[in-house]
């Protein structure tokens, strides 16, 4: 089996980001198997990029069913467990409960939502590939994971295109 | 790289100035339809019903207690169409592109605030005197109210000087951001348009005085409506529901009849864009963008109606004094629960379900769905509130003399005058509206120009998106 | 009024992280002195767990002062962050961004200071674990749920990790520059916080997207949290001029005013010590200021609502007690005060542009208003307090005593030193969001007139 190469084009205006991105599609290269690195955030396919899906809104659904859940156990089984009347209220009072629910589903949904953006988003993945520090600089990089039969095809189209320089890894 | 340089024209379908001019203002413009036609004249009739419904309440009338239908009727109506304006003044103040095309259908509700004080007379004769027991109890006693020492009288004067002001400045507001369509319609209309139309510009030609003018009249009476509705349902709500209940003592009222006042103002523009897509031909206008910006507001003040309520109702029921106690058993767990909990999923629960879903708030039919049951289900709760107020402490005991309400009234069901009395006014309400909308376009034309001017499709790279000019 | 500055990314980079990657002259001398006050204050907490609560001016019937005065006070100030990151990040209002990544700082360590003064003021705090938590000791008792003093540490433990979560994701693309911009044991630190963090489009929608969710997630749980407070006092019928309906909106609206005017003074300071006058700009201070108008009027109609039906009921004890609130010495002092600094005096000057874009008026009125605020909390618990038995014998005026003036100066210390400290490893001021701005505005042309415009996508 041929090793996966990572091949990074490094360009100074997102133009000549823009064109690498025509280049490799009109190469051949499938979508998802190319990317683009800015520094700052762009118009969602402003590089005609893979516009990436998502199933974030899951997650909060879930960690709030889990945060209502311990909520109800807390409230219930700390009143159920030892049974003191406190200012004429039942013991187990519905709208005094409520506010603890509320807060541990909140809880729960944000715990979630946070776990989900960093798993949604491919991280932590500490090996960074090809990269180049000049991309938190304003420049712009356009990354191809290839096999090693198309790795001259990938450096070439980046070539054309303007890249200031090419790293592999 | 600066980004103008990464810009680049886009196709631009948004109708043209010419075309939204003679779908507004001019030629193609359409006469009322049969069907519209036929509705009005529905209307019309309703409202007669109603009428008769106010007649044969003052006949057949055993006391206080009768009217509170009326009372919720009307604080019904105060609801929803005092509180439409706030769509079109809140997010015109944080310089919102959205609202352009739907501000004119939100101000119009200002038109039926003048109704409602001229209505509210009637009911004027059955609201008690401060000192309604004077002669028996001595001068010095009387019920407990905002207005403290002032003269017996003074909810009476106050309330109506309160409503008229607040019509007269809603009018108005209302008015003047119509002014530029009025000389569209001088300009480009017929008949008996085109002369009303030059009537209303009042020599309004566009010059770049006349627009500064314009935007700093809009600015203070949006700003003075803001004001006077926060103000009107102060003392409407104080007046015609707190003080008439021994022991009721609830600071946050006002303000929770006011933030319900801002949810039904936002289902009402969002029918209103429904009804203008579906019958009024404004397709092109008012789309699903608008309603997505609509229904988040709604979603946040149906939150914050809960969020008011169970402030209260916390405080009450914690505190597990006797009026507490008496307050909670006549609002929500006494003679009205099946009515508390239908407004509980009416206002709270169903459109919350419906709302939290990107693609139902995303789309033209969700909020208005969740529109209607927000409005039915606010009519329910003044029918809670006020209905409860009004029967909460008969005629023949001493009001201004018992602090804490000792016996629950009975369920007050509505009789056949009260049917008419909730059917008919609003549909005078609604009738008022439409009429005015023969002369005036349902889509402010000219804010949809100004639109046209600093917004505008381009392609970035290689995406479309949407330049807006700030030009403040 | 807009007031764009064209800058790269090299500069902006270069700019902002003037802290991280090279230390001021100032901040070292700065944080010293901080922390001398700070370990002061901890020292006052050591003598006071030692000598016990009689140290302080509590005794009965007063028991909540300063301490519980100061927790609100800090909690209030938590609003802020919320109110700007997630409130305009929905509204999509583009002032907001140099502002946001402090602001929500200022909520968490806030909301990490006003903790502290619950726990210290129980005198042995080490035993209000029991009581937060069912660890059952065979004392035959549990948590109470039903008491919104236990409601209190779920909501406020809710804000804070909340608050410290968004913070974190928001800061994971800057910990990426730092990553390429530092070398040796900072690259490694840099590099394990970043996650890994590239810029590619997936991440950048997440970033997007969490930003959203997340606003949308704290939103109520900001509106909740204050209002839970709020209710530590409102539910009791037992204390004059608590129980009442309005604390919760109230608390919250003035929560919001004193956190935004926090964050007014915290961005003029910002600008001042760092010379970042390209990204603190006047305009953000005219807006803000707008803000506040809105957030003081509305502050005003509870405030008014408030002590309205704080008479209402015409009930002698509740009368009183305003009569002594208002008219009675010391009270009356504070409460004039309180309004001059809270409303009369700032509020009125914010109507006048020139006010609005001068960034020390700014700064001193902020100041003002944060003064008001904290004596609107002393002047909605002690009062009541010092009236809550009907019997004169037990009604005595609470002295501050120096320990608790002490612990008061501790708090803000403490504050500004965190601050500070963060400010030392990681950027005050979002770098992408900074970035984000100049790719998503520019310049368009109206006939002959030229004005700014923003990129909005389409859905």
């Amino acid at each position: 089996m041929a090793a996966s190469n990572s091949v990074l084009g490094l360009y100074d205006t997102p133009d000549a980001g823009a064109n690498a991105m025509d280049g490799l599609k009109s190469a051949g290269f499938e979508l998802g198997t190319f990317d683009v690195l800015t520094g700052t955030p762009y118009p969602e396919g402003a590089f005609g990029e893979y516009v990436p899906q998502h199933r974030l809104f899951r997650f909060p659904f879930f960690g709030a069913m889990v945060g209502l859940t311990l909520a109800i156990l807390f409230t219930a089984g700390t009143q159920l467990a030892y049974p003191v009347v406190t200012g004429g209220k039942p013991i187990l009072a519905v709208f005094a409960m409520l506010i603890i629910a509320y807060e541990l589903t909140m809880l729960g949904a944000v715990i979630a939502t946070v776990v989900g953006i960093i798993f949604e988003s491919r991280l932590p993945n500490l090996n960074l590939g090809a990269y180049d520090t000049r991309i938190t600089e304003g420049y712009i990089g356009i990354v191809v994971e290839c096999e090693d039969d198309r790795l001259e095809e990938a450096r070439g189209v980046l070539q054309t295109a303007g890249a200031l320089e090419i790293k592999t890894a | 790289m600066a980004t103008s340089s990464l810009i680049t024209d886009a196709p631009d379908d948004r109708p043209s100035n010419i075309e939204s001019t003679a779908l507004l203002a001019g030629e193609g413009r359409t006469a009322a339809g049969t069907g519209l036609k036929r509705f009005m004249w529905l209307l019309a009739a309703l409202s007669v019903i109603g009428f008769v419904g106010i007649v044969f309440r003052f006949i057949n009338d055993d006391g206080r207690q009768d009217w509170g239908f009326y009372a919720a009727t009307l604080a019904w109506m105060l609801t929803i169409f005092g509180g439409a304006p706030m769509v079109a003044i809140a997010p015109a103040l944080a310089k919102a592109d959205w609202v352009r095309p739907v501000a004119r259908i939100a101000s119009l509700g200002a038109i039926v605030t003048a109704i409602i004080a001229l209505l509210m007379i009637p009911l004027l004769f059955k609201f008690p005197a401060l000192t309604e027991f004077s002669e028996v109890l001595g001068d010095d006693v009387r019920r407990r109210s905002i207005w403290f020492d002032s003269p017996s009288y003074a909810p009476h004067f106050w309330n109506v000087l309160i409503l008229l002001t607040l019509a007269l400045v809603g009018i108005a507001m209302a008015y003047v951001m119509a002014i530029p369509d009025f000389a569209a319609i001088r300009d480009h209309g017929t008949g008996w348009k085109q002369r009303w139309g030059k009537k209303l510009a009042r020599g309004f030609y566009g010059r770049p005085q006349q627009w500064e003018w314009l935007k700093m009249r809009i600015g203070i009476t949006g700003a003075l409506y803001f004001a006077m509705l926060l103000y009107t349902n102060f003392t409407f709500s104080l007046d015609f529901a707190v003080s008439l209940v021994p022991g009721w003592k609830d600071s946050l009222f006002p303000f929770y009849h006011t933030i319900s006042t801002f949810q039904a103002g936002i289902a009402f523009t969002i029918i209103g864009v429904w009804a203008a897509r579906r019958w009024g031909g404004m397709n092109k206008y008012v789309g699903h963008e608008e309603m997505w910006s609509l229904g988040k507001f709604m979603l946040a003040t149906t939150l914050l109606w809960f969020y008011f309520f169970y402030s209260s109702f916390i405080v009450f029921w914690y505190g597990r004094s006797e009026s507490d106690s008496a307050t909670i058993k006549l609002l929500v767990s006494g003679p009205y629960i099946y009515l508390f909990w239908a407004v509980f999923f009416l206002v709270f629960i169903i459109p919350w379900w419906i709302m939290i879903w990107n693609k139902v708030r995303d789309s033209v039919w969700g909020p208005p769905i969740a529109a209607f049951i927000i409005l039915f289900g606010l009519f329910l709760d003044r029918i809670r509130i006020y209905v409860s107020s009004w029967s909460a402490v008969p005629d023949d005991l001493e009001l201004a003399t018992t602090s804490i309400l000792q016996e629950m009234p009975d369920t007050m069901w509505p009789d056949v005058f009260d049917v008419f009395i909730m059917v008919g006014l609003p549909a005078l309400g609604l009738l008022s509206i439409l009429l005015v909308t023969r002369l005036v376009p349902l889509v402010s034309l000219w804010e949809v120009q100004q639109s046209r001017l600093i917004t505008k499709p381009v392609r970035f790279l290689r995406s479309h998106v949407k330049l807006v000019g700030k030009p403040d | 009024m807009q007031q764009r500055r064209i800058l790269d990314e090299f500069t902006i980079n270069r700019e902002l992280l003037r802290g991280n990657l090279a230390t001021p002259k100032w901040w070292l001398p700065t944080v010293l002195g901080l922390l001398v006050v700070v370990l002061f204050g901890f020292t006052l907490m050591g003598i006071m767990f030692n000598r016990g609560l009689g140290v302080t001016g509590l005794s009965r019937p007063v028991y909540w002062g300063l301490f519980i005065t100061t927790f609100v006070f800090w909690v209030g100030i938590s609003h802020a962050g919320i109110m700007i990151s997630a409130i305009l990040r929905l509204t999509q209002a583009e002032w907001r961004r140099p502002v946001t990544r402090a602001a929500e700082l200022l909520t968490v360590f806030s909301l990490l200071t006003a903790l502290f003064f619950p726990l210290i003021h129980a005198g042995r705090p080490w035993r209000i674990f029991y009581w937060i938590t069912p660890y059952d000791f065979a004392r035959g008792i549990f948590p109470n749920a039903r008491s919104p003093l236990v409601w209190d540490p779920f909501a406020i433990g809710t804000y804070l990790t909340g608050s410290t979560l968004f913070l974190y994701v928001a800061l994971l693309p800057d910990l990426g520059v730092l990553r390429d911009r530092t070398t040796g044991w900072k690259r490694a630190f840099y590099t394990v916080a970043s996650l890994g963090w590239r810029g590619n489009p997936r991440q950048w929608r997440l970033q997007t997207v969490a930003g959203i969710l997340l606003s949308a997630l704290m939103l109520p749980i900001f509106v909740s949290v204050h209002s839970i407070v709020s209710w530590d006092f409102a539910v009791t019928p037992a204390v004059e001029g608590w129980h009442s309906t309005v604390f919760a909106p109230y608390f919250v609206v003035g929560a919001v005013h004193s956190g935004v005017s926090a964050v007014v003074t915290m961005m003029a300071l910002m600008r001042w010590l760092w010379g970042w006058d390209n990204y603190i700009r006047p305009e953000h201070f005219d807006a803000l200021a707008r803000l506040l108008i809105v957030v003081a009027c509305a502050w005003l109609a509870l405030t008014f609502a408030e002590l309205i039906f704080g008479v209402y009921s015409l009930e002698a004890p509740e009368r009183a007690l305003r009569e002594m609130q208002m008219f009675e010495w010391p009270w009356n002092l504070l409460f004039i005060i309180f309004f001059l600094t809270g409303f009369a005096i700032p509020v009125p000057l914010w109507f006048f542009k020139r006010v609005r874009n001068n960034i020390a008026m700014m700064f001193w009125t902020s100041i003002l208003v944060n003064i008001g605020m904290w004596l609107e909390r002393f002047l909605i618990i002690v009062p009541g307090l010092s009236r809550k038995q009907p019997f004169v014998f037990t009604w005595d005026s609470y002295q501050v005593s120096p320990l608790e003036w002490g612990l008061l100066l501790w708090s803000f210390a403490w504050v500004m030193m965190l601050m500070l400290l963060f400010s030392k490893f990681f950027p005050l001021i979002p770098l992408f969001e900074t970035k984000e701005s100049q790719v998503f505005t520019t310049d368009v042309q109206i006939g002959r007139v030229t004005m700014p415009a923003v990129i909005r996508e389409l859905d």
